[in-house]
């Protein structure tokens, strides 16, 4: 596995890189191995899926459905696989909710058009940035906010980036996906994903940069 | 990559991770729930025994083929009418060449005399 548990605190990548190098024996994955796996990435994967479709619910179901055909369709394969696996799954899943998106938007668009539109839909993300959370309250509730606010600000940067740019960032940097890797996950070629992470990073650069913000 | 692109997707990657140690915990409880259920439809398969490995992992490897089965099928009945097919024309052909070779051999004329040239180009000179 490449990272420790989300909730455990110690996401660090070293650590993560050593649970990797055990697993690379290929030994098939136990009940357990499976479990501790998708306990490690599940909030990841959450909000990838809320960057990709921005919502909670949909976000939620999407996990819900990658984690389902994993463990029914591959828990037997080597623990080393699942990483891969699951990311293949969860963009596959994220990539159908498109497809059934674009169908139903054919046949809702000129219905909804007959009532006219949401004015709640109109609202500025990011007038509604949540607040801090309990656990931060060691920090000074300055710092508190300024971080609450970057992270705002990030989040909704990567939401605006393009859908294969962002998938190749996310890929690639927060899930440790080496190139070859990405690319499987992603169905397209290692130049693509090396050109799609490049721009992604360049479009973060920008968006932070107009936002002021230095990291 | 450059450096500076590594180094700015490390920290955006560092304030992500810290996100996600803060969702919500009715987030948290939702996922936990769906692991559960996820974990509940895997089929945990104990390792099998040396001797076996082989016969499972065959099994294993048709189960897997199952959903392609229909073209299979489909591929090998195709196959099949095309040699049922190719052995009819070719006993059909071959009754033809019988034919001709009885006719032959029963025919007033001599056989050689189809073999002589001569007797092509007394027939064209011949009226009918």
């Amino acid at each position: 596995m490449r990272r420790t548990p989300a909730g455990s605190g110690g996401a660090g990548h070293g650590t993560a890189r050593a649970g990797a190098d055990q697993h690379k024996g290929g030994t098939l994955a136990t009940h357990k191995e499976l479990a501790d796996f998708l306990a490690e990435v599940e909030r990841r994967a959450y909000k990838q899926a809320v960057f990709a479709v921005r919502d909670d619910h949909l976000a939620l179901d999407i996990v819900q459905d990658a984690m389902l055909k994993l463990a029914e369709r591959y828990s037997a394969r080597p623990s080393a696989e699942l990483p891969l696996l699951f990311q293949r799954i969860l963009q596959n899943t994220i990539r159908d909710f498109y497809r059934r998106q674009k169908v139903r938007a054919i046949w809702t668009t000129p219905i909804s058009s007959l009532f006219g539109t949401d004015p709640e839909d109109e609202s500025d993300p990011l007038e509604t940035l949540g607040g801090a959370d309990d656990s931060q309250f060691s920090k000074p509730p300055a710092e508190q906010l300024e971080q609450t606010q970057v992270l705002g600000l990030i989040e909704k940067a990567l939401e605006k980036l393009p859908a294969r740019q962002r998938q190749a960032f996310l890929l690639r940097y927060w899930e440790e996906l080496d190139v070859t890797e990405a690319a499987k996950a992603m169905g397209c070629s290692e130049g693509s994903v090396k050109t799609h992470c490049s721009r992604a990073t360049h479009a973060l650069a920008t968006i932070l940069k107009k936002q002021g913000i230095k990291l | 990559m450059n450096r500076p692109d590594d180094e700015l997707a490390r920290r955006i990657v560092q304030q992500l991770d810290r996100g996600v140690q803060h969702l919500d915990p009715a987030t948290c409880e939702r996922l936990a729930a769906a692991r559960k259920v996820a974990l509940s439809h895997c089929h945990e398969r104990p390792e099998p025994a040396f001797g076996l490995a082989w016969a499972v992992n065959a099994i294993s490897h048709k189960g897997v083929q199952r959903p392609y089965g229909a073209r299979y099928l489909i591929a090998v009945a195709a196959l099949v009418l095309g040699l049922i097919g190719f052995a009819y024309w070719q006993t059909m052909t071959s009754n033809d060449f019988s034919d001709i070779d009885v006719n032959l051999l029963t025919d007033d004329l001599p056989l050689n005399a189809y073999l002589d040239r001569g007797f092509d180009s007394w027939l064209k000179r011949v009226p009918r």
